[in-house]
């Protein structure tokens, strides 16, 4: 015992120690900050800048429909949350025949940047509601919808009181906006977002992927030097190689568990500092609209899910950690590992490449089978059980069969890592590996 | 207590080309300096390593001090240098010392401070500079293998087992090995090392075993090895080099069976029925000027030669040392 935890110190000390650890796991959590805070300082910043405050309306509709549209547009978004900065509009008046005229001024306008664009209304717009906007950001999808929604609501409002609605009563009814919120329903009635949920599973499954990857292959490196380096035969005249393979296991897994833990714990402090954080960039103004884009709602998660997908992590890192370990002891050189690592990249990839088809169908066949294949199992079944609702009996009997595959793995790697750790020169071949098992 | 440090009976090892060893039998008696002798090949490494439970025998039986190898607590009483040296590379010489005395069962503190005691000794910590701080990549390659050397004896092993200790030493760092050796000796412990370098042999061991091909050659001490091996070689000196004359002489094979030439020096091994008077009137009636002519007893390094042959060594080159 004493010496099993000699070799996880040894793992774990070395490995924590080392600067790239250091600095991956203190670059992560600002990876988070700047994953979680971007993209809203970004849509701030789009907001600030947005371009539909030089904007001139060209009103040929003869009914004043260009004020209209102006004052909209010039409207607080709805809850009366404050606006982004109000558009600047200009309207000219002009009569149809001029229209062409005024035109090719304001492109002129344009191309000399004294405008960002321009907004044509003409009796056409009234009548059929088509109308025409010309300028440098005529590609932007958010400020286009903008303007578009102010139009709308101007043409409606001005057909209501045409057809005798009270100009008020128009406004109430065409201020009128949808908005579709979906949830996702599970047995237990608990709900989150289903797109959020959808998202932290694929997270959740391609964490799961790189990192039973990387401790994977660091595990291998390890068993890899102290082949190379000749420390492995002193190591085994001390402790029984069994004990070696365990304590490098457990000790690179325990590194894994640390460096997870940092960046829960610093993702959770960001998560919570968001708001703070984004004011602090956005000089204290903080628009409506990036307030809505960071407050999406978290999937609500039970404590037995936390549980199940510890224990795929702990089951599915422990899998394929022996495997990575059983090839660093049967190869003598890093190009060797590369290739004859191959077999367990494989099946880990097999269950990475149906993560987006499981992911749309998260009931399907394809996501049951994976889900329940020991191989695959690690990465699909919590996938699975963050998109749908997958029964605690079957979740058990799937850790079940993975932990009875986890021991089948240790046992086959055990066998090829104390005759491989002391066997140099070529690599051997399937045949020679069958002897190996065999053998001790 | 058993009057033996190791006691093994029989053991075979094959793989699947060739066989390793044999039905091996050795006894090493508590105390002593054991010399594992063989060419590369011969299955010396093979053998260690089913002494340290690293492999198992075939057949046989392996005690050591007194209790069955296969019983984990008898190891924490070996030290083993194998014959392919290397420590972590990128980890501190003083953790790595820490870490082996740890999988000896050695408490920190006890092994912290063993570990200052032999760097000194070893003249690994100076006044100038502490290598013990030192990654490991830092050190040379000599320091190294003291280093290395270092994590063999932390534990105060009862029985020292050294694999080609010698290979790649330089001469002081050689004389360190032989004088710790000695004073391991001195105070009970028991030495076994295997080495294809029968001077080193002949002046530290108490005992030896020759073996080639996975069998054993023979075994006894150096004095009855030597004694039993006596009586057909003469050592002959000359005054100047030897002419062509003098050297039909020695390639006669009727009266000699082989003659180790060193230019001036010969170790001359008779046939069985040559006459060492023979030979010497023949070597001056060739015109040579005799300086010495000495029936001796033979070196190891020609006993290995005569027991072992040339072609033992060639044949023997493959696999496991």
């Amino acid at each position: 015992m004493g010496k099993l935890l000699a070799v996880i110190r040894r793992e774990y000390i070395e490995r924590v120690r080392n600067k790239w650890f250091i600095v991956v796991t203190v670059l992560g959590p600002l990876f988070f900050a700047v994953v979680m805070v971007l993209p809203a300082f970004l849509s701030i910043r789009g907001i600030k800048n947005a371009k539909v405050s030089d904007i001139r309306i060209v009103d040929a509709t003869g009914v004043g429909l260009g004020a209209r549209v102006d004052e909209r547009l010039k409207r607080p978004p709805r809850d009366g949350r404050p606006a982004a900065k109000l558009p600047i509009v200009t309207i000219d008046t002009v009569a149809g025949a001029d229209l062409a005229h005024a035109e090719s001024l304001l492109v002129a306008d344009v191309v000399a940047k004294r405008l960002t664009g321009f907004l044509v209304l003409d009796t056409l717009t009234v009548q059929s509601g088509k109308a025409h906007y010309a300028g440098r950001n005529a590609s932007n999808v958010g400020e286009n919808e903008r303007l578009e929604s102010a139009m709308r609501g101007a043409i409606l409002g001005y057909r209501l009181e045409h057809a005798g609605l009270g100009a008020s009563v128009a406004d109430t009814i065409t201020a009128l906006r949808t908005d579709l919120a979906t949830e996702r329903i599970s047995d237990t009635g608990k709900s989150g977002s289903a797109v959020a949920g959808m998202i932290f599973g694929l997270v959740i499954a391609m964490f799961l992927y790189i990192s039973i990857i990387l401790y994977g292959q660091a595990i291998l490196r390890g068993v890899l030097e102290e082949k190379t380096t000749r420390v492995a035969e002193v190591i085994v005249a001390s402790v029984k190689p069994d004990i070696l393979l365990a304590g490098k296991v457990i000790g690179v897994g325990a590194v894994g568990l640390t460096q997870f833990g940092i960046w829960i714990l610093s993702g959770a402090f960001f998560w919570g500092q968001r708001m703070r954080l984004m004011g602090a960039m956005a000089n204290g103004a903080l628009p409506a609209e990036a307030t809505a884009n960071m407050n999406f709602v978290l999937p609500t998660i039970s404590p037995f899910t936390i549980v199940a997908l510890l224990i795929f992590f702990v089951l599915g890192y422990t899998f394929y950690a022996s495997l990575f370990a059983a090839v660093g002891a049967m190869v003598g050189s890093q190009e060797e590992a590369n290739q004859a690592v191959q077999p367990v990249m494989m099946m880990l990839i097999f269950s990475v490449i149906f993560v987006q088809p499981v992911m749309m169908n998260p009931t399907g066949m394809l996501a049951i089978v994976l889900s329940r294949l020991p191989f695959s199992a690690p990465i699909i079944m919590p996938l699975r059980m963050t998109a749908t609702q997958v029964s605690a009996l079957e979740v058990i009997a799937v850790l079940a069969g993975l932990l009875l595959a986890c021991f089948g793995s240790i046992w086959l790697s055990a066998r090829i890592y104390r005759v491989g750790l002391l066997m140099y020169g070529k690599r051997p071949s399937l045949r020679e590996l069958a002897r190996w098992i065999r053998q001790s | 207590m058993t009057e033996l440090a190791l006691d093994i009976r029989g053991i075979s090892k094959r793989y699947a080309a060739h066989v390793a060893v044999h039905d091996l039998s050795l006894a090493v008696p508590r105390g002593a300096v054991y010399g594992l002798l063989g060419p590369n090949g011969a299955g010396k490494t093979t053998t260690i390593r089913m002494i340290l439970n690293i492999i198992g025998p075939d057949e046989g039986t392996i005690t050591v001090l007194g209790r069955s190898n296969r019983d984990s607590a008898v190891l924490d009483r070996l030290g083993y240098l194998p014959e392919e040296r290397g420590l972590y590379k990128k980890m501190v010489v003083r953790d790595v010392l820490l870490f082996l005395a740890e999988l000896k069962g050695v408490d920190r503190k006890t092994a912290n401070s063993r570990i200052s005691e032999w760097l000194e000794r070893l003249s690994l910590k100076t006044a100038e500079k502490d290598w013990g701080k030192a990654k490991v990549e830092e050190l040379s390659r000599g320091m190294q293998q003291k280093a290395q050397f270092i994590g063999t004896l932390l534990h105060d092993p009862d029985l020292v087992i050294l694999d080609e200790p010698f290979s790649g030493l330089d001469p002081i760092n050689a004389q360190a090995l032989k004088d710790t050796v000695v004073e391991l000796k001195k105070r009970g412990k028991t030495v076994i090392f295997s080495t294809h370098l029968m001077d080193n042999a002949e002046r530290l061991c108490d005992s030896v075993c020759i073996i080639a091909r996975g069998d054993k050659v023979l075994d006894g001490t150096v004095a009855s090895v030597r004694a039993e091996n006596a009586g057909r070689t003469v050592a002959l000196a000359l005054e100047g080099g030897p002419s062509a004359a003098v050297m039909a002489v020695l390639q006669d094979r009727t009266l000699v069976e082989r003659a180790d030439d060193n230019n001036r020096y010969f170790e001359v091994e008779l046939t069985p029925q040559g006459d060492s008077q023979l030979l010497l009137r023949r070597v001056i009636d060739a015109g040579a000027r005799v300086q010495r002519f000495e029936r001796v007893q033979p070196s190891l390094h020609q006993i290995f030669l005569q027991r072992v042959g040339a072609t033992g060594v060639e044949e023997g080159m493959s696999g496991h040392g």
